[in-house]
């Protein structure tokens, strides 16, 4: 670093002022040391700032030189007297009682101590059941939450004028099943409601079919058993529905004879 | 020339006998330093009772830190100047803590102190403007500040808006002109 420019910042101004932070102040000594001309520098300011001082000087009251005096001659003999004292003190006394009170007081604390550490105990169990409560009220409201955004969705679907209702009516194979199509051919959203489709093996799924020009075209697979309006693939025209029974996973085209519901979509 | 070597002791003497306790070398330093640094006291404080007390302070800490003095890092007047000052700004910052409502906050004072014609009253009285009276404007205003009023280079440079860098700068350039003045060599 240059030593000039370091002089010329005014750091060392700052450090004779004790204006400072430790670090900064502790380098400045450094230097101070390693150059000359930086231990001058602040030489010369601290006779500056000490001749500004003694120009601009004020004579306190007569009577302070005698006050300052007093004070260190009372600070002096307090400072004896303590010296002194300290021998005298009765040492065997003072142990029997210093014992007396470190016993009761280790034994008042290891009470206090075992009965806060009890209390504890059982308030760390209470909130751990407070805590578990808590965790399934908010999974049970999550569930209800959930269920009501269904209901309130399907609903919206129910009441809205511009899906169409297309009942499927049972086949010959079941002839209780019974299911509707919400469809909206504006949007082409196609929604389901199974009622009383029987139950299927595993290896089995239902498969609902949109005929489009008289061919079939695979509307979505749904498992039986399910209730509330499931959301199948979308179409954009159709003359009828109907549902078949399928293996897992659909197929490309409907296994006729197992046509459990169908139904034609009515004039708009 | 100085007048640190006023009387019969060298600095370093008096330090050597200071640390010794010696109460009579605490009456020479009295004799020969109270009054500069009761100056700067009480134009930090600008209260004469209250500017007594924090001297009495003072020298009760002079006499019972003299260990921790150490001459290599600088003149025993620095050390004494900075203990002063530092015991003064503490007891200006404590009643202004005090006199709620009635406070002279720092941007008011500074406030004031812009204003020339009362830089000039302020210390006019006690002998300062002969002094300051060369040197330039900005350079007495950071001056005034700084080491008659007390405050921090890092204080001024927030209130008067001045960077921390020109304010250290600004102040070196003060205590070079002063030099001059007062013939430091």
């Amino acid at each position: 670093m240059n030593i000039q420019e370091y002089i010329s910042s005014g750091i060392l101004e700052a450090y004779v002022l004790g204006e400072l932070p430790r670090e900064e102040a502790l380098e400045v000594e450094k230097m101070a040391l390693e150059h000359h001309e930086v231990r001058e520098e602040i030489t010369r300011i601290e006779i500056t700032l000490e001749s500004v001082a003694f120009e601009t000087a004020v004579k306190p009251a007569a009577d302070l030189k005698d006050k300052i005096m007093q004070q260190v001659d009372s600070s002096q003999q307090q400072a004896g007297a303590n010296v002194v004292s300290m021998p005298i003190s009765n040492k065997p006394n003072y142990w029997k009682y210093a014992m007396a009170a470190s016993v009761s007081i280790a034994l008042v604390t290891t009470i206090l101590a075992f009965n806060f550490w009890s209390k504890w105990k059982s308030t760390e169990v209470e909130l751990n059941n407070l805590i578990a409560q808590n965790e399934r009220i908010a999974r049970d409201y999550n569930t209800v939450n959930n269920k009501l955004e269904d209901i309130e969705h399907e609903f919206s679907i129910l009441s809205d004028a511009s899906y169409r209702k297309v009942v499927l009516q049972g086949t010959e194979n079941a002839p209780q099943a019974l299911a509707n199509i919400y469809w909206n051919p504006a949007s082409e959203e196609v929604y389901l409601n199974i009622q009383n489709l029987k139950e299927l093996t595993q290896e089995q799924q239902y498969q609902l079919w949109a005929i489009i020009d008289g061919t079939p075209v695979d509307a979505g697979v749904f498992d039986s058993g399910q209730s509330g309006l499931l959301k199948m693939k979308n179409i954009a025209r159709a003359s009828a529905f109907a549902v078949t029974v399928e293996p897992r996973g659909g197929s490309e085209n409907p296994t006729l004879d197992t046509m459990q519901v169908m139904g034609a979509v009515g004039e708009s | 020339m100085s007048p640190i070597y006023k009387g019969k002791l060298t600095e370093s003497e008096l330090i050597a006998l200071l640390k010794q306790k010696d109460k009579a070398a605490l009456g020479y330093l009295y004799d020969n330093y109270s009054a500069a640094l009761f100056g700067v006291i009480l134009r930090i404080l600008q209260d004469k009772k209250v500017a007594e007390e924090v001297l009495q302070d003072a020298f009760m800490k002079v006499w019972d830190k003299i260990d921790t003095y150490d001459d290599k890092k600088g003149r025993l007047f620095t050390w004494m100047l900075n203990l002063c000052r530092n015991l003064a700004i503490d007891k200006l910052r404590s009643k202004e803590i005090k006199k709620v409502g009635k406070t002279d906050d720092i941007e008011e004072n500074v406030y004031h102190v812009e204003k020339d014609y009362l830089v000039q009253q302020s210390v006019d009285g006690i002998g300062v403007k002969e002094l300051l009276v060369r040197l330039r404007d900005e350079e007495r205003l950071i001056l005034e500040l700084i080491y008659f009023k007390g405050y921090t280079q890092s204080e001024v440079s927030e209130s008067q808006g001045i960077p921390l860098g020109t304010v250290k700068t600004r102040l070196r350039m003060a205590l070079i002109n002063l030099r001059k003045e007062l013939g430091v060599e």
